[in-house]
């Protein structure tokens, strides 16, 4: 048994993967047996019925919602009823086909609005100064690859693709905070063909603002694991206030009501 | 909420469906396992977005890859557990500096245990792990969890405690010649 504990052994080297102490070459060398041979599968197997109970001990911690958000959006998945992660659905913000539909329509949605809460502004209560805030993506060649909306009050961001380029295969789009003169903050993972919503941290919501950008590299599908872009810069756009936004409910609904997506925009809140 | 001798097979189920792209089955799985396998994540790693990375990663190579899973050779969530700590220790390796803030004292060193609701909660097979790190040498069952919890390194984990290299992989080589023989028993 001394013998053994000194030189190690291979069943030893199965337990000491499966605990997490090898360095990294050690950890890729045994990953590499585990999926060329049964025998080592098998042996790093039983170590995991053995030493992986006592996770148990752990106390579990609830993720943010986004990050099933994200699961689901980048799996491509739509099903029909979210899990139960705590929070109920918000209505019109959580409603992934009405910002398709924005992005479509934003420009024109928001020279419409501006004029509107001009007449509805008096009427309101008083609200935070840039209660929302939005970017137009644009990549290289000066097409819209994204637009995205910021709700400051929610610390909360929906990144729609407009007519993203393709990335190349094995790279996914990362988005990118970059306060002025600083370097860029991972936001987190978006998608070149469906919405993605975004929890903010308040660390993030209070770099938002004019003089900051917003960036999307090409990265791994996990994104970059350094925490800075590690791919090339794919798209940019400048945060603009967009006071006249969306939120502002009762008038969104009557522009939609005008507009050919009035039916869609009622099926989703209906 | 709390798991019931059914669990198990349940978990067995939703994988299954998952494998067969249900995904109401996939959906139902993360519902009762993200918040394990996020806490997990998230104290090997002490950051939430990369533990949130680290979730994503797992979901979606689950979704991908759940035929993979094999009920003969490991429960479902001892599965979702491994796959969830590979994950975070590859993330650990990546990371330039290798040892955080500071030594720790030894006898601080995951002393932590379970609250008795845990325990409670806890299966068989826990407590019977429990039983045998409990009978080990106290410097030897410490090192085993520091670096269960941590995901260190030998070299980090002899840096933390400050004892030699050889002093740490000895322990821990014993300890887990100990434990299995204790388990198997």
């Amino acid at each position: 048994m001394n013998a053994s504990v000194e030189e190690g052994g291979p069943e030893l080297r199965y337990a000491e993967y499966v605990l997490g102490v090898l360095d990294a070459d050690a950890r890729a060398d045994v990953a590499r047996e585990v999926a060329t041979s049964p025998t080592a599968a098998a042996a790093v197997a039983s170590w995991q019925r053995r030493l992986l109970p006592l996770a148990t001990e752990i106390e579990p911690q609830e993720p943010a919602p986004a990050v099933w958000e994200r699961i689901e959006s980048v799996l491509g998945l739509r099903v029909p009823q979210r899990p139960a992660t705590g929070e109920e659905r918000a209505g019109l913000w959580e409603s992934l086909r009405f910002w398709r539909w924005l992005s479509v329509a934003s420009a024109a949605l928001f020279v419409a609005a501006s004029l509107l809460l001009v007449l509805f502004v008096s009427r309101r209560p008083p609200t935070p100064a840039i209660p929302y805030m939005a970017s137009t993506i644009t990549e290289q060649a000066g097409r819209v690859g994204w637009t995205a909306t910021m709700d400051i009050a929610h610390a909360r961001i929906v990144v729609v693709p407009a007519a993203p380029e393709p990335l190349s295969a094995g790279r996914a789009p990362e988005l990118w905070l970059i306060p002025k003169g600083r370097k860029p903050i991972a936001v987190g993972m978006i998608s070149t063909a469906a919405p993605v919503a975004i929890q903010l941290t308040g660390a993030l919501v209070a770099q938002l603002g004019p003089t900051a950008v917003l960036a999307v590299s090409a990265e791994p599908p996990g994104g970059s694991a350094t925490g800075q872009p590690t791919g090339p810069v794919i798209a940019t756009g400048t945060i603009g206030a967009a006071a006249a936004a969306a939120a502002q409910t009762s008038a969104v609904t009557a522009l939609t009501l005008r507009g050919p997506a009035a039916r869609e925009l009622e099926f989703e809140r209906g | 909420m709390n798991p019931t001798s059914d669990e198990p097979l349940e978990l067995v189920r939703l994988l299954a469906g998952t494998a067969a792209r249900d995904a109401n089955a996939f959906a139902e799985l993360y519902r009762r396992t993200s918040a394990r396998l996020f806490g997990i994540a998230l104290r090997m790693l002490s950051d939430r977005g990369e533990a949130e990375d680290v979730l994503q990663e797992v979901f979606t190579a689950v979704w991908r890859r759940a035929e993979v899973f094999d009920p003969a050779l490991a429960g479902a969530m001892t599965w979702l557990v491994a796959l969830t700590r590979n994950r975070a220790i590859d993330r650990l390796r990546q990371r330039r500096e290798s040892v955080p803030d500071g030594a720790l004292d030894l006898d601080r060193f995951a002393d932590e245990r379970p609250g008795p609701a845990a325990q409670a909660e806890a299966g068989l097979e826990y407590r019977r792990l429990q039983g045998c790190l409990d009978e080990l040498d106290p410097n030897h069952g410490r090192s085993v969890r520091e670096a269960f919890f941590s995901g260190a390194t030998y070299n980090e984990l002899a840096q933390r405690c400050r004892v030699p290299l050889g002093t740490m992989k000895s322990w821990i080589r014993r300890a887990l010649i100990q434990l299995r023989a204790c388990l198997e028993s």
